[in-house]
């Protein structure tokens, strides 16, 4: 079965980026270990889409996979820009929690993709929204960082300058996510937006950046509620991608793709 | 610190700004409990007369108050955000609640908290956001800067959305018809089962349909449910499939497509309603072999499973599908005629009309005859494209430039 080698990915990646971390202060072999270790991730991405004659962009689980992997990439990209130690681990920390997850609670890995996801709008849409979500979990991450250090009165202005960054990238992402699902969906099914509870919650998570970012741009020297709107915002991200399948009005939606016999 | 300004004393913030929006919210949640439902679809020409009208109320209204106090509060940040706010509240409410119709007299239908979208407060915050948004907008646009692209084309395209969205919807037209093979049909039914003559008729030559395999699963035998005990729960059926299921080894000896049972075995068929059948070997934990045929049946055929113990069954899963189209032929009272192929996510547009595939009788399945379109008409589409191409670019724009245009 395809998902019996996932257990190797799981130990090499974990095993790459221990050693990263002992490694820490050796700044190539830390790059090289932690590249390693994403690069297994992305073999097994390579494995499961050839094995499973589709993108693996369909399940829960698959897109985990996805987000465990762009996870280090985005965690290496703000590392080379701003140089933080603890923003690099603590996104592998993330993917590898993933990536546990993944292997506790695989999914049903099947071959069948439903005629309406067979479409050129299909992977942008999945792929643009996975980065959006690890840009915005990655600001989240230092959103709480940042109410740390604001309650030990350490806070480091950069710090949410950082936060800001990512969010303007992850909300860019997050913002092409629903533009190109609303086109998909006119091209598909005759209408940009149905009010899908997926929709509906996505939307929920896009309005919540907005207020971040608004109320960053009025009141910068406000950092603490700046902060909390941020950690609340992640946690409505939270509720729009697990949270979703399991509110009363899930029943009727086009995301969950649950599959009966 | 700055000193704590009273509430109401110019120039209002995000006191002010919370106490208005609510106040709307309040406002329009009384229209809903006093007034008739809302039936509100809006259609050409009032549609276009009610939104050039408001856009030269909006026009104006910048031109003669942009020096106010009251126009910097109305295009301010701290009622953006109050009024986002308020419009997430709501959207959370629509996220939690099913938003179906009901027959039922209680809160939430009293309050219109199940049908959101066509609510009082729902339209009356929105209205309110448009007025804000397009303030804003018209402050940023005049006089035009050319460091504040982004900004008016991300503002502006989220207004023309908002604004031809919820105007337009009143004009969109979806239908729906059912086309049988070798028949034309000219006429399209709504959600309400009413029916419209259309400016096009339909002839379906064939529907064709392929299948996945159907699937190996395990179900309990008294209730019928899928036993998911480990993953993967199902697993799809391959000619000399040999595999493991849950605590069972499955072997597929013989697996046809299209098989029909004559005596004590399936035999290849092609005949109207012939199943997918498979001759399964089974061995159990305990070592014990079983042998069978296994088939999910059709419309017209029985299905037959597979008991492996008292509580277990082996059983074969209807096929999903893979692809379905329908080879068409359009006419036009012009006296056009257009061969075409509708295929899900491959529209076809005749005569202003956009066509989809949508659907076929699922009780049939391959061997269906009648094919469900969807068409749909909706003069209002370009322009709301116009304004998703302005946010695109807008959110471009954004990633490129990061958070450079935060001052502090």
């Amino acid at each position: 079965m395809i998902w019996s080698n996932f257990i190797f990915v799981l130990l090499s990646s974990s095993l790459l980026w221990f050693l990263a971390l002992i490694f820490y202060k050796k700044e190539l072999l830390k790059r090289l270990f932690i590249v390693l270790g994403t690069v297994c991730i992305g073999a097994f991405i390579a494995f499961l889409w050839v094995k499973l004659e589709r993108p693996p962009l369909r399940t829960l689980g698959e897109t985990r996979l996805w987000y465990a992997f762009f996870l280090p990439a985005i965690g290496m990209i703000t590392y080379f820009r701003w140089r933080y130690n603890w923003m690099l681990f603590y996104s592998l920390g993330l993917s590898l929690v993933f990536l546990v997850i993944n292997y506790i609670h695989p999914e049903n890995f099947s071959k069948t993709l439903m005629p309406a996801l067979q479409s050129p709008w299909f992977v942008p849409h999945v792929v643009v929204y996975i980065f959006a979500y690890a840009f915005l979990a990655a600001s989240s991450l230092v959103a709480v960082r940042g109410l740390y250090q604001h309650y030990s009165q350490t806070l480091d202005r950069k710090i949410v300058r950082m936060a800001d960054n990512l969010v303007y990238l992850g909300f860019a992402f997050l913002s092409l996510g629903l533009l190109f699902g609303a086109l998909w969906a006119k091209e598909a099914w005759g209408h940009y937006w149905t009010w899908d509870p997926k929709e509906t919650w996505a939307l929920i998570t896009w309005l919540g950046y907005l207020i971040y970012i608004h109320r960053r741009y009025h009141m910068p020297a406000k950092l603490q509620s700046s902060l909390w709107i941020l950690a609340l915002a992640f946690v409505i991200l939270l509720i729009c991608w697990f949270g979703v399948n399991y509110l009363p009005s899930a029943q009727f939606s086009v995301h969950t793709y649950s599959q009966t016999p | 610190m700055s000193i704590k300004k009273p509430i109401w004393q110019q120039p209002w913030g995000y006191a002010e700004s919370f106490i208005i929006s609510f106040g709307v919210l309040c406002i329009g949640f009384g229209l809903e409990l006093v007034l008739p439902v809302n039936q509100s679809t809006l259609i050409f020409p009032f549609n276009l007369i009610l939104g050039a009208s408001f856009i030269i109320l909006l026009v104006l209204a910048h031109v003669l108050f942009r020096k106010t106090k009251i126009h910097a509060f109305l295009s301010g940040i701290p009622l953006t955000i109050s009024l986002v706010s308020v419009l997430s509240f709501m959207v959370i409410i629509m996220g939690v609640l099913p938003q179906i119709p009901s027959h039922q007299n209680g809160f939430v239908q009293q309050l219109g908290l199940n049908r959101m979208t066509s609510s009082y407060p729902f339209l009356l915050i929105n209205l309110f956001l448009l007025i804000v948004l397009g303030l804003v907008s018209l402050r940023k646009t005049f006089p035009f800067k050319l460091k504040n692209w982004g900004f008016v084309c991300s503002h502006w395209g989220l207004w023309l959305v908002i604004f031809t969205g919820g105007l337009g919807s009143g004009d969109l037209r979806r239908l729906r018809m059912d086309i049988y093979e070798n028949k034309t049909e000219w006429r399209a039914y709504d959600d309400n089962g009413r029916y419209f003559e259309m400016p096009l008729a339909i002839k379906l030559k064939d529907f064709l349909i392929d299948e996945f395999n159907p699937k190996l699963a395990i179900v309990e035998n008294e209730t019928g449910e899928l036993c998911e005990a480990q993953k993967p729960s199902m697993i799809m059926i391959e000619k000399d499939l040999n595999c493991r299921l849950q605590d069972w080894q499955v072997q597929v000896e013989e697996f046809y497509m299209t098989s029909g049972r004559a005596g004590d075995r399936y035999y290849p068929l092609s005949d109207f309603g012939a199943a997918p059948a498979a001759k399964v070997r089974v061995v159990s934990p305990q070592n014990d072999t079983l042998q069978g045929w296994i088939s999910c049946g059709s419309f017209n055929r029985p299905h037959e499973s597979l008991k492996l113990n008292e509580a277990f069954s082996l059983v074969m899963t209807v096929p999903e599908p893979k692809r379905f189209s329908s080879e068409v032929t359009f006419f036009t009272p012009e006296g056009k005629k257009q061969d075409a192929t509708l295929e899900v996510n491959k529209s076809v547009t005749v005569n202003g009309w956009k066509v989809y595939q949508l659907s076929y009788d699922e009780k049939k399945g391959p061997y269906s005859d009648k094919s469900i379109l969807e068409v749909v008409r909706d003069p209002w589409q370009p322009y709301v494209y116009l304004g998703i191409f302005m946010m695109m670019i807008g959110a471009i724009y954004m990633f490129w430039k990061g958070r450079e245009s935060i001052n502090d």
